[in-house]
């Protein structure tokens, strides 16, 4: 009862801040917009020439693509946000102010993020519906449950990514290989803005060590095909798998970057 | 009960090295500093204690161990009759820590709502935070800027917000790191007799506060402990610091003088 009522604290009091920016609130939501159209005329441009590579889909390009905008706001997020946070609280002086109260350090690891999971959330579905409504992308055969599922593991096996980075900022402060690498090669093997049906088949493999992959694959899957989840298990078992090794680890790393920043007295340092 | 006993308790901190240093010696292991040297000490509860000493003497790393956001290298510590290693979380319903750095808060959010959010850190609901939060706006007077932005506050306002904030969980022990250095003197008076008078002789708190100001811990502190390079050179009443050396009648900046003085520095 009590960890949900400190996340609604930590939702709330990121709520106030996010709104006391009014301008760039306003901005947020147009420049999501603007992305969309813009990818609605790049797919008229790109016509029938990219069909023989979304045959897996059964779909036009804008529909698979629409599905990589509103989704890779989520990985932006799980990567970013908690190594951001982190340090925007390093900065603020709020996360020995934080730590000073008995509250478990994953709880306010979570807290911390958690508003940004929430306008995510809020941003993909504007999206999508965006996308179906105007320039008619076709959602209908969407299989809710199983979108959800993989989203919820998308984002428990990116997270845990971002928590990693996190205890990263927690020690070094500033600089952070581990988003640089997994944000750098998600966005070019991970198949947001073309299939990877279009890289040559040695470079297909690294698109299979990455989680990104999985997880568009399974939701374009759930949500433009309505595939069952018996026909999704390749991609399921595949981020369970990321979810069950990365998780744990991350939780496990960032209690050893607390302790050492405790240690170091580097806990208010930025 | 001790509110606070620390027995042989040091902390050393170990420098980074620089640039110049990883590359021409990089396996050469960095000196540690010792900025906490073997000291022992208790605090009683309902005790006001003040621990005097210079900057860089270690009072702040020491206020921040028992507040379990420093690990100690070596020593036992009991806050409350709980161990800072084990205990943690315990300790920290416990204390409330008044830090000296006027950071701290979100300064885009107002008063009212950097109340309510660490309220709910300290576990309290909705109904009971509002009641802490009207009656310790009342006490400290800053009911009439509860709904200011931080960022749009005095000095002295966001010292007395962070005393607020540090009573929310209405603490057995308050740690306060230079309480008084942002406000006027008026102020400084009305907030020692809330000290004294509510927190210690109505609520029994104990009260661990470190200053540089040696007129305001004079009339102030029960007890007073002198700290300069990581070690406790003297500890007692004024009386007894004053019997200590001899001189009935000199005041505490003598005493300090001549105790950091005489021991060798």
């Amino acid at each position: 009862m009590n960890a949900l009522r400190k996340m609604l604290a930590f939702i709330k009091k990121d709520f106030y801040i996010h709104i006391s920016y009014r301008i760039a609130f306003l901005f947020e939501w147009i420049s999501i917009l603007t992305k969309v159209t813009t990818f609605y005329f790049i797919s008229k441009l790109v016509g029938q020439g990219m069909l023989p590579y979304l045959n897996e889909y059964q779909t036009g390009y804008f529909s698979f693509v629409l599905v990589g905008i509103a989704f890779s706001g989520y990985f932006n997020t799980a990567l970013q946000s908690f190594s951001s946070n982190i340090r925007e609280e390093q900065l603020l002086g709020t996360l020995e102010a934080m730590l000073a109260t008995p509250t478990k350090i994953p709880l306010i690891i979570i807290g911390i993020s958690i508003w940004d999971f929430l306008f995510t959330t809020i941003t993909s579905i504007i999206c999508l519906l965006f996308g179906a409504m105007f320039f008619r992308a076709d959602l209908s055969q969407m299989n809710l449950l199983a979108s959800l599922l993989i989203l919820a593991m998308t984002i428990i096996s990116f997270s845990s990514i971002g928590i990693i980075s996190a205890a990263f900022i927690m020690v070094v402060k500033k600089g952070n290989p581990i988003n640089w690498m997994i944000s750098t090669f998600s966005g070019l093997f991970g198949g947001v803005f073309f299939p990877i049906e279009m890289f040559p088949k040695k470079l297909q493999f690294i698109s299979y060590l990455l989680p990104i992959t999985h997880s568009l694959k399974g939701l374009r899957h759930a949500i433009l095909q309505g595939y069952s989840f018996k026909m999704l298990m390749p991609d399921i078992m595949a981020l369970l798998f990321f979810c069950i090794i990365l998780f744990p680890l991350s939780i496990w790393i960032f209690k050893k970057a607390v302790n050492k920043a405790k240690l170091t007295g580097s806990l208010a340092h930025y | 009960m001790d509110a606070i006993n620390i027995f042989e308790l040091s902390k050393e901190f170990i420098s980074i090295k620089s640039i110049y240093q990883l590359v021409l010696q990089p396996f050469q292991k960095p000196k540690p500093s010792l900025a906490i040297n073997n000291i022992s000490l208790q605090v009683k509860q309902g005790e006001i204690f003040a621990l005097i000493g210079q900057n860089g003497a270690g009072k702040t790393t020491l206020i921040k161990i028992l507040s379990c956001l420093i690990l100690p290298t070596k020593g036992k510590i009991d806050v409350m009759g709980c161990n800072i290693l084990k205990d943690g979380e315990k300790i920290k319903a416990s204390i409330g820590l008044v830090g000296s750095d006027e950071r701290s808060f979100y300064w885009r959010l107002t008063l009212r709502q950097n109340l309510y959010f660490f309220a709910a850190l300290y576990n309290l609901s909705g109904e009971k935070a509002k009641r802490k939060i009207k009656e310790l706006s009342c006490l400290l007077e800053i009911n009439n800027y509860l709904d200011k932005r931080f960022q749009e506050c005095s000095s002295g306002i966001k010292q007395r917000l962070s005393i607020a904030r540090s009573l929310l969980s209405d603490p057995g022990i308050l740690f306060m790191d230079e309480p008084f250095k942002s406000l006027d003197l008026p102020s400084v008076k009305n907030l020692k007799n809330f000290i004294k008078k509510i927190l210690v002789e109505e609520q029994h708190k104990t009260i661990f506060f470190i200053s540089h100001n040696f007129n305001e811990v004079e009339d102030f502190a029960d007890r007073i402990a002198i700290m300069h390079k990581g070690e406790i050179r003297a500890c007692g009443t004024l009386n007894d610091l004053r019997n200590n050396i001899s001189l009935p009648l000199v005041s505490l900046e003598d005493i300090y003088n001549l105790v950091v003085n005489t021991k060798g520095s």
